[in-house]
């Protein structure tokens, strides 16, 4: 016999989904996942559309991380030509990636999972989301938002807009930097520095209050993140892949995707889940995002993000199991791109007039990756002669953490079974907030997450709670 | 001054017109002082349907859900505002419009090169729609619409403070080429060209250098970004105030038409070209009845294998 709580909507997550829950007689939750309830159908859309249209196309699969579609679409589409673009407009890219980065990873920390820990999981509901944090803690809410605006504004003059930006293009950029604008950076990197400092010394802060809490949701999986030379990069190099013991299983280039990687179907889920075929073992659930890359990279190339990176991994172990710690990672990758920010618009090339190399050969299938906010992002797209597509597949970055997020949920549910309603709702969707989901992204492919549980016994549902 | 209340929600679209409304950055402020946001989903635990004067509806209907959540809104709600090109036109998914919803099924469960199963999802999922995306007034009753994808910042300031104050916007119906300081010119270009096909001038117009630019048949609430910053206009706040009231207008023929006169190229041979690539230049609004009930609207045949498509 067992019971089904659901959670409907699932609230402060970029999307729609609910989440079941199966209870044994004894009480033990015996099974627990999200239904995500959206679905698109991003794949078919594209075919036979212009393939140097793509990036602009497909930025619109999600609106919190348009820049990372963007992005890896442009990379797809200099391999689709054949064409590597000049110095300054890879710097651009690069810094409209920083942008992106402080910008996403910003309106989660602060307005979506930041609440939780700053204010707490026993803070009333109407309290507990960014408007309650403005008047908690005002200082550091203003703090808080102002480094987001400047992710956004960064992303805003480089990519022409700041939602679904525009200016990047097969071989390189469709319009250079002013000198005026090129000054607005210099002004708006550095200020985003120094807001990173105040933002991670406020999330360790939270989370050393919340000790308890870190421990919950350990999960020992495969890592997933992009490195060059070993060190984090979050543009780009090859995909590394770490065993749960901490051992590298393999690297790859994107374009050999389909052979490391596979994606299964859900029937109770408009996302796929993914799974990694380990050279030495068997297909495996990994994780990606901020705690994955982090366990992946051995070094930051920047000094002050390295430091911190450093002291991670001595406190919280190689690789950090610990879910929860997904927040602090963030907060680190913050840093990173803050500083390589200040770096990229202090090289004056950045500003050159030359950001495009003109595309000549004939086009051809091709497939690249970026490092989005949660995580690796794939795009491949399969042309004919012409330069129109025929197919394309999306990797993106929370279906490869659907399964882990199922296993944390569940960890979740047994972890705050027997607590109130309340505590028990929201006890389970800030397991899901650790991994910052995406599911408008996830469910490109078509349809939706506010949080509905439904405890079933027997197949038969006992009750339902959300709030009301 | 009492605060106006006002209620989120959000269908089938990417969260980018909920970004758009924050990313009015330091103008936000000054919303939130004259509103109360009684609905959030994104953003706050409230998830039933609070009272409010105000309902903002974002993304298109792509299940059955949205269809429930849709009416919910506007029982609750005294003004119904579709916001961005989901709500009002269905936005970049309501391309599925060319399909049937058995392709899109295949293309992402059935037939997709890095998936292994062989299921599609039909267990505690909502229905999708089987004749695909539809803008929300094909459901409810809607008051005020704000295409855009997303609607710039500008636009939202100005649209939220009109409607909290109780007045009208202060902004027109014009189409794209109203903010972009292109200079229009005719010349002897005889082809079409793509916009990866040599190099562009930086002050011409598109149309004038032969590439395709949807910019004078589309609506401004983007303050055009794109002919600024090198790149064609794609529609993406969807069609202009004449392809909208005319029966005879659309897309292909208000460019055809200026595109034929500024320059060599014949129009029979641009109208062509839409047609065949008619999933990219009706990419944002071809799930609108504007363009499904103009009699000369045939996408589906366009894109056919005979068509010359694919």
């Amino acid at each position: 016999m067992t019971r089904t709580i659901e959670i409907n909507p699932v609230t402060r997550i970029e999307g729609h989904a609910k989440v079941h829950i199966e209870v044994a007689d004894d009480g033990k939750v015996e099974a627990a996942y999200m239904h995500v309830l959206e679905y698109r159908g991003f794949e078919k859309i594209v075919e036979g559309m212009q393939v140097e249209l793509m990036p602009t196309l497909t930025s619109r699969i999600c609106g919190t991380c348009p820049h990372a579609h963007h992005l890896v679409s442009s990379k797809t589409l200099d391999r689709v030509f054949s064409v590597q673009p000049p110095r300054a407009a890879v710097m651009l890219r690069e810094l409209l990636n920083c942008g992106s980065y402080l910008h996403s990873h910003g309106v989660h920390f602060f307005a979506l999972a930041g609440p939780d820990l700053l204010l707490g999981l026993d803070a009333p509901a109407a309290k507990r989301n960014i408007m309650g944090l403005l008047e908690a803690a005002p200082e550091l809410a203003t703090k808080a938002l102002r480094l987001r605006s400047i992710g956004q504004k960064i992303a805003e003059i480089v990519g022409g807009r700041g939602t679904h930006p525009i200016t990047c293009v097969a071989g390189g950029m469709s319009s250079p930097i002013t000198a005026e604008q090129h000054n607005t950076l210099k002004r708006l990197t550095t200020e985003a520095l120094e807001l990173t400092k105040v933002a991670l010394a406020a999330g360790k802060d939270a989370l050393a209050k919340n000790e308890a809490l870190l421990n919950i949701l350990p999960l020992p999986v495969y890592n997933m993140g992009t490195v060059k030379d070993g060190n984090l990069d979050l543009f780009d190099g090859a995909i590394r892949v770490q065993r749960s013991d901490g051992a590298v299983a393999l690297e790859f280039d994107a374009a050999d995707y389909a052979k490391h990687i596979f994606e299964e179907a859900l029937p109770y889920s408009y996302s796929k889940q993914v799974f990694v075929k380990d050279p030495g073992g068997e297909p495996a659930a990994y994780r990606v995002g901020p705690l994955a890359r982090i366990n992946c990279a051995d070094a930051i190339d920047t000094p002050l993000a390295n430091a911190e990176l450093q002291e991670f991994k001595s406190k919280w172990g190689k690789p950090c199991k610990l879910t929860v710690l997904n927040h602090l990672a963030r907060l680190i990758e913050m840093m990173y791109v803050a500083e390589k920010a200040v770096a990229l618009v202090a090289d004056d090339e950045i500003a050159s007039p030359e950001v495009r190399t003109q595309p000549t050969a004939k086009p051809r299938s091709a497939i690249a990756h970026v490092e989005a906010p949660r995580g690796v992002l794939i795009h491949d797209y399969t042309v004919d002669g012409d330069g129109i597509v025929q197919k394309a597949n999306f990797i993106v970055a929370t279906q490869q953490n659907i399964s882990s997020i199922n296993a944390s949920v569940k960890a979740a549910a047994r972890q705050f079974w027997g607590k109130p309603d309340d505590e028990l709702l929201n006890g389970i969707e800030f397991a899901i907030r650790c991994y910052d989901p995406c599911l408008s992204c996830s469910t490109h492919q078509i349809g939706r997450m506010p949080l509905d549980v439904t405890i079933t016994r027997s197949g038969r549902v006992e009750r339902r709670v959300s709030r009301s | 001054m009492s605060k106006v209340p006002v209620s989120f929600e959000w269908l089938s679209g990417c969260s980018g017109c909920e970004l758009s409304v924050v990313d009015m950055h330091e103008k936000l402020l000054r919303i939130l002082d004259a509103v109360e946001i009684v609905r959030l989903p994104i953003l706050a635990d409230v998830k039933d349907y609070p009272k409010a004067t105000l309902g903002i509806i974002t993304g298109g209907l792509r299940t059955e859900h949205d269809v429930h959540c849709a009416h919910e809104m506007r029982k609750s709600c005294d003004l119904i505002l579709a916001f961005g090109i989901c709500a009002v036109y269905g936005g970049p998914q309501g391309s599925g419009y060319a399909h049937t919803l058995r392709e899109l099924e295949d293309a992402a469960y059935r037939k997709n090169p890095t998936t292994v199963t062989n299921l599609v999802p039909d267990q505690g999922v909502p229905k999708l729609l089987e004749e695909g995306v539809r803008p929300i007034d094909s459901e409810i009753s809607v008051d005020m619409y704000l295409p855009g994808c997303p609607p710039h910042p500008y636009y939202v300031f100005e649209a939220l403070s009109a409607v909290v104050g109780g007045r009208e916007p202060e902004f027109g119906n014009e189409n794209v080429c109203f903010r972009c300081d292109r200079k229009m010119s005719h010349s002897d270009v005889a082809t079409l060209r793509r916009v990866h096909e040599g190099p562009m001038d930086r002050q011409t117009c598109f149309l004038s250098q032969g590439i395709l630019c949807m910019g004078s048949a589309s609506l401004d609430r983007c303050l055009a970004p794109c002919p600024t910053r090198g790149a064609p206009c794609t529609g993406c706040a969807g069609p202009s105030e004449n392809v909208i009231l005319e029966p005879n207008r659309d897309i292909r023929t208000e460019i055809a038409d200026r595109m034929s006169r500024m320059t060599k190229i014949p129009r029979n041979d641009i109208m062509r070209e839409i047609e065949l690539r008619s999933k990219t230049y009706y990419a944002y609004a071809m799930a609108s009845p504007v363009f499904r009930q103009k009699p000369t609207f045939l996408l589906r045949k366009w894109i056919q294998p005979e068509g010359g498509a694919r």
